[in-house]
């Protein structure tokens, strides 16, 4: 904070020349990518208030510096995956007891069935590891890291349809509006890495499904650099990142340079500090530009890698690649990695969907777990995987032998999380025999947020940004760490 | 501190005390200066509008004075020895002494307490919520300097301060700036010319009354108000479908141009549909209330998502006009303010009863057909609502009411429900559950039209039968529809209830369209719906409506309110910082002005104060870094559109086609993903690839991107001020988005194109001469053109050798002098003082 206030300050041209010829060293990088540091007229409220927002030294200690969030976007079932539920075996094809559903409304897409049919899951469940944790036929990968993870399956959410569900986890409210996890974190924590954005987010390709919204990474009323940076697949890793053809690096570099003789005269003309900070956003712009394909270029990652990620991770832009190149972000101590894929939306089809979900993401999920481990870094890292919701445990559509959907179901669904601070080989919380309701240690989403902001240090009613004169946070007014998932 | 004002207009001056004076002493206590910052800072957290714990609340003076929980009452005026505030918060004992949260009071605050209680205890109302009174005209140490009213408020808060003003801008720089304030384009050299030959003030105000009487005027001004009005063609959730509402757009840059004034353009955007015998401009103004998002989620709850659009009216309108954060209320009351939390149920009642519910075809809109086809869909349009009406009446018979109860009493069953459209399910059932006698008229209606729409009925059968045909013909005729507002028939009103905890199936007390009580009264004669709350926010005596956009305007020109939390004139809002000036500024636009905004813009601009040179000196800057004062003049970044229209009117690539659908200039492909709405960017041709910032469709999910990039909003809700930021995104942006790169081009051709042939036969430096001055308005110093040249020179070394190079940066041909200077170009289209106004 008290570069910030040094840095608006005038210096003399000397002083400031010789400041640019060191490269822009700590004091201008600090102001590029550290959040809060909003300079000149800028400012969410006034000087004074702008600094306080900022979290000089964390509320707790610190159980981990980053956090990977693996969103599996569309609701994945947690009666095929982690929840196993024998009751459904035995009850196939037998209806929904009342005395279960409780009247609880139901989404209007099932509403109307004169049936609700309980669905077991076709896919078997073996117990794993020195836990003993279920986990189905379909995670092979994930099942052998099942010692590492924290199991949550009693997560419950107020939201039945995608769009608020999805708007709520990730921003604490289910209208539009809000800052998002990764730029609350980039707004109280900062950045740790001079070339690269405090809060990147990473979407495999070319997926169907539920769709995503910039809302998703999106700065709500905090300032717009701490937004989310889409890093993407294919030539132009972020958008308009690449100079223009005709234009190569070397004469960039020197167009930059000229810039600079041009803003220094400018600068000395009209002693406004914005001029600086501008000169030191085009270096660092500069310098994004070799940082960031630096980063997504996976040409160096040695063969055992891509074996352990699996084959897909060499094809840019697939859930395996993301998960390799999130592994690359942690290293570069980039704050929050966010990925989504997309497709777990099983209405109907479910077997096969969810077949091809998971061979999409269970090795490379696994696989990022355990590089990381390798690399000593899940120490300080944090990786959640979860969805926004679950789905039911009765058939929506037809149920055949080997067919059948599963509806939105908010009231219970799993995640799992692990890396430091966090238990391991842990399963909190329980659903009742049918997997239909919570029967203990209800995990709400406002929870999980507070949790998460409690592992990287932040009180999450303490890290606040005045807006309409009310002090908001990420967990609105509720919110309860879950202290019995702490290590 | 002048004792004339503190005669004048204490509360003013009780303000004043507080920014200038610091702390006051002596005996005299008073509440808003001494008193209310405590109790906000340290007492209504647990004693306010959310917790009242042990029932005291001190928000308002009847909740301090009476007994709370312990029967004791917190505040005795006139005795401080039996008020229990006194004694807690001076209390030896920390597990009795409050507050509990904190370091105790100081003796200051205590002796504060004790000295205001003994004076009686008296209560003061928040400055924002009294009407202005007209401020005397404050003596200033210079009075050549003033050129109009404002500059005495300034000069003399300067005088105090013992700062100077800085000289008047140089002509050219002055020109610029007021063009991109006014119309957010810059001037053409001809322009800069004809005004700066002879300096005069005549030349200045001629070109301001030209720019006001621009086109460009009421483009720039729209662009700003859509970020108010939420405006964007897309419906917002999920699979944010497209939305046909652009003639709202054109509307408000209409009602600019036009100069409506700001009480009309009031009234017409909340209530244009309720004034009598309304124009189809009146009811395309009321589109500004359907700006709200539509969820066509498949399985959602029409009823929540219509409630969310009501609270989305209720907020957006008190932001807008009243800059107060009244959507705290919505599920309690006000933690600072002095608003209950019925008070917010009775703002939603007055939006509560239009026909619109969160339906797919956004009905109720209003038909543009195309020429021709006006008869034949006006025609279908009466036919449909017929039949419909016919439906209704058959659905109101004794024998099918009795029918209807039967069913209501099978909704249970899915496959009874499941004939219902799925998005109404929940809503249907929750009627079916109220008791008849119990239901609202609205709740009546409502499950007869549903029952109407499925029930199995021969007669019913062919009245849907040809009601369907009737809606294909009608949709083919391919009316344009725009989303409005219109009041629900007398027989269909919906009850408003206050809703616990904001909750909208937690339905507590019904309430009436009302306004708080802290604020004037609605006139006796207004009705008591949108059309009399719009000519409320407008009547004379109004504390808030005019200061609030006042303000809003003097941050668009000088970069910061004198309220500089637009959006909060309340209690936690920060204080202004030339109080005087505000009133006398909002009284001027409501009564010399006539609520003119072009009237109230031309005496800001034609101002001695807005009229400084920006440059500043690092005294000054130390002094006042954010130019709170006004000791120079505004500079800061321009605006995401204009940054976009800039770059093309330089480089005489901007088209200056108005209105109409929205268009879609190039972006980077990949952006709008789709998985089933099918929607797709489809790139425009021609003139529509250049088209000003405020016509590029705007889709709230994935808005545009170099728009965001540059700070404007995603337009999901309303915003009052767009927080400028400086990222390494925006540096890539102008350097390398093609938008900007072909900028760069159309400008290198023009420098060469429009410079004079002189003697000298490479008139580099004449080229170079022309850009800058094309871009910036002025010419360049030798010292600008040193580095420029050195520039052109590298670049131009190097593409005489790479003619592929040339060809690629300069878009069509390999002269490597076209191809420098469009690297010239490119740098000089990212210059601070492009990008920013000076």
């Amino acid at each position: 904070m008290h570069e910030c206030h040094n840095y608006t300050t005038m210096h003399s041209r000397r002083d400031f020349l010789s400041r640019l010829g060191m490269g822009l060293g700590g004091a201008a990088l600090a102001t590029l990518l550290n959040p809060g540091l909003v300079s000149g007229a800028a400012g969410p409220i006034a000087g004074d208030d702008r600094i306080k927002g900022i979290l000089k030294r964390t509320h707790f200690v610190p159980k981990v510096k980053r956090v990977i969030y693996l969103f599996q976007s569309g609701g994945p079932s947690q009666m095929e995956l982690f929840d196993y539920k024998p009751l459904l075996d035995t009850m196939h094809g037998e209806e929904l007891p009342d005395s279960v559903r409780k009247g609880q409304r139901l989404t209007s897409m099932t509403g109307f069935q004169n049936s609700l049919p309980l669905a077991r899951s076709i896919f078997p469940f073996v117990q794993h590891g020195q836990s003993g944790a279920w986990v189905s036929d379909l995670l092979p990968y994930t099942a052998r890291i099942v010692d590492e993870l924290c199991l949550i399956k009693s997560m419950h959410t107020e939201a039945i349809n995608h769009d608020p569900a999805i708007t709520f986890f990730q921003t604490g409210s289910q209208i539009a509006g809000r800052p998002s996890i990764g730029s609350w974190l980039s707004y109280g924590l900062g950045s740790d890495n001079e070339n690269l954005p405090a809060f990147v987010v990473l979407i495999t390709k070319d997926k169907g499904g539920q769709p995503l919204y910039s809302r998703l990474w999106g700065n709500g009323f905090l300032p717009s650099l701490h937004q989310g940076v889409q890093f993407r697949s294919g030539k132009d890793p972020v958008l308009y990142l690449n100079n223009p053809d005709g234009v190569s690096a070397g004469s960039r570099r020197k167009m930059l340079d000229r810039l600079n003789d041009l803003h220094t005269l400018q600068h000395e003309a009209l002693g406004d500090p914005e001029i600086e900070s501008r000169i030191a956003q085009y270096e660092m712009a500069y310098r994004m530009q070799t940082s960031v394909p630096e980063v997504m270029d996976l040409s160096d990652e040695p063969d055992y890698i891509f074996d352990l990620y699996g084959n897909a991770a060499r094809e840019p832009g697939t859930y395996a690649a993301n998960c390799l190149l999130a592994r690359r972000l942690a290293e570069r101590d980039v704050k929050f990695i966010q990925l989504y894929h997309q497709g777990w939306d099983h209405h109907g089809g479910l077997p096969g969907g969810i077949r091809q979900q998971c061979k999409e993401t269970d090795q490379a999920s696994a696989a990022l777990v355990l590089d990381l481990k390798q690399r000593g870094m899940l120490d300080d890292t944090l990786v959640i995987w979860g969805g926004e919701f679950g789905r039911t445990n009765y058939c929506q559509g037809r149920l055949t032998a080997d067919d059948y959907g599963r509806d939105h179901h908010p009231r219970c669904f799993t995640i799992w999380m692990t890396g430091g601070g966090v238990k391991k080989g842990f399963s909190y919380g329980e659903t009742d025999e049918f997997g239909y309701n919570v029967v203990r240690d209800p995990v709400h989403v406002h929870n999980f947020q507070a949790t998460l902001m409690y592992l990287l240090g932040i009180d999450h009613e303490r890290l606040t940004f005045k807006h309409q004169g009310r002090r908001f946070r990420l967990t609105d007014v509720h919110g309860e760490v879950v202290e019995a998932v702490l290590a | 501190m002048p004792k004339r004002i503190l005669q004048t207009t204490g509360l003013l001056a009780a303000l004043l005390a507080m920014l200038w004076v610091g702390c006051a002493d002596g005996d005299e206590v008073d509440f808003n200066h001494d008193i209310r910052p405590i109790l906000n800072e340290r007492c209504v957290v647990c004693h306010g509008g959310i917790k009242r714990q042990g029932d005291l609340s001190l928000l308002f003076r009847v909740d301090a004075m009476q007994p709370a929980e312990s029967g004791k009452q917190a505040v005795v005026p006139g005795n401080p020895g039996t008020s229990e505030l006194l004694r807690r918060v001076s209390h030896h004992d920390p597990d009795e002494r409050m507050p509990q949260e904190g370091p105790p009071l100081n003796a200051e605050e205590i002796s504060k307490f004790r000295r205001w209680i003994a004076q009686g205890a008296p209560w003061a109302d928040h400055w924002a919520y009294v009407s202005p009174t007209e401020p005397e005209r404050p003596a200033v140490s210079d009075p050549a300097w003033p050129r109009n009213g404002l500059d005495y408020f300034i000069l003399a808060r300067l005088d105090q301060e013992n700062l100077a003003p800085s000289p008047r801008a140089d002509c050219p720089t002055l020109v610029r700036r007021v063009s991109l304030d006014l119309i957010g384009l810059p001037p053409t050299p001809e322009q800069v010319a004809s005004v700066c030959d002879d300096s005069s003030s005549a030349r200045y105000e001629t070109f301001v009354d030209s720019l006001l009487a621009s086109p460009r005027y009421g483009e720039r001004w729209a662009a700003m108000w859509l970020d108010l009005a939420r405006y964007a063609d897309s419906k917002g959730y999920e699979k944010d479908i497209p939305r046909t509402i652009w003639r709202f757009r054109d509307w408000v840059i209409d009602a600019f141009n036009q100069d409506m004034p700001f009480d009309q353009f009031t009234i017409e955007q909340l209530a244009g549909d309720l004034l009598p015998d309304p124009t189809e401009a009146q009811l395309i103004a009321t589109a500004f209330h359907r700006n709200t998002m539509t969820n066509t989620e498949g399985g959602t709850d029409d009823e929540e998502f219509r409630v969310a659009a009501v609270i989305d009216r209720v907020n957006t309108t008190w932001e807008v006009w009243q800059g107060t954060s009244f959507a705290c209320t919505q599920c309690h009351g006000h933690p600072y303010d002095p608003f209950r939390h019925e008070d917010y149920y009775a703002s939603f009642a007055f939006f509560n009863n239009t026909a619109d519910w969160d339906q797919d075809n956004e009905r109720p809109t209003l038909p543009l057909f195309p020429e021709g086809n006006e008869a034949e869909g006006l025609a279908l349009l009466d036919e449909i609502e017929a039949i419909e009406k016919r439906m209704i009446e058959i659905a109101s018979t004794p024998e099918m009411e009795e029918a209807r109860r039967a069913w209501e009493g099978q909704l249970d069953d899915p496959q009874v429900v499941g004939k219902v459209l799925g998005t109404r399910q929940n809503e249907v059932r929750r009627i079916a559950q109220t008791p008849e006698a119990e239901r609202d008229d609205a709740q009546r209606a409502h499950i007869r039209y549903i029952y109407a729409e499925i029930v199995e009925d021969e007669q019913m059968d062919a009245l849907r039968q040809e009601r369907r045909a009737k809606q294909i013909a009608l949709r083919d005729i391919k009316p344009i529809l725009t989303p409005v507002m219109k009041e629900v028939p007398p027989t269909q009103r919906r009850t408003t209830h206050v809703f616990e905890r904001g909750n909208f199936l937690l339905r507590t007390e019904a309430v009436e369209p009302g306004v708080p009580a802290s604020m004037p009264p609605l006139p006796d004669d207004a009705p008591r719906n949108r059309l009399g709350l719009s000519q409320w926010l407008v009547s004379p005596d109004h504390p808030l409506t005019a200061r609030v956009m006042v303000n809003r305007f003097w941050e668009q020109l000088f970069g910061i309110g004198i309220v500089e939390t637009l959006e909060d004139f309340g209690t936690r809002g920060l204080p202004p910082s030339h109080p005087e000036l505000l009133d006398w500024l909002a009284l001027q636009f409501m009564h010399e002005h006539q609520w003119s905004v072009k009237a109230l813009l031309k005496q800001i601009v034609t101002s001695a104060t807005y009229q400084q040179a920006s440059s500043v000196t690092p005294e000054v800057l130390e002094r006042d870094p954010r130019n709170r004062l006004l000791a120079r003049g505004p500079r800061f970044r321009l605006a995401a559109e204009q940054i976009r229209d800039q770059a093309l009117a330089v480089s005489g690539l901007l088209s200056d086609e108005m209105f109409g659908p929205s268009v879609m200039p190039p972006q980077p492909p990949g952006l709008w993903q789709n998985p089933y709405s099918g929607a797709r960017w489809q790139t425009s041709d021609g003139q529509d690839r250049y088209r000003r910032g405020l016509y590029t469709y705007w889709r709230r999910t994935v808005p545009y991107p170099s728009m965001v990039t540059f700070d404007s909003p995603s337009r999901e809700f309303c915003v009052s001020r767009r927080v400028r930021t400086n990222t390494p995104l925006q540096a890539l942006v102008t350097l390398n988005d093609p938008a900007f790169v072909e900028a760069a081009q159309a400008l290198a051709r023009r420098m060469l194109d429009e410079t004079a042939i002189g003697d000298d036969p490479v008139p580099v430096e004449d080229w170079l001469t022309t850009g800058y001055k094309l871009a910036l308005a002025r010419d360049p110093s030798a010292e600008t053109l040193f580095p420029l040249r050195t520039l052109y020179d590298e670049a131009a070394q190097h593409y005489a050798s790479s003619p592929d190079d040339a060809a690629a940066m300069t878009g069509q041909s390999t002269n490597p002098e076209l191809a420098a200077l469009t690297v010239v170009a490119n740098a000089i289209l990212n210059l601070d003082g492009f990008v920013m106004k000076e």
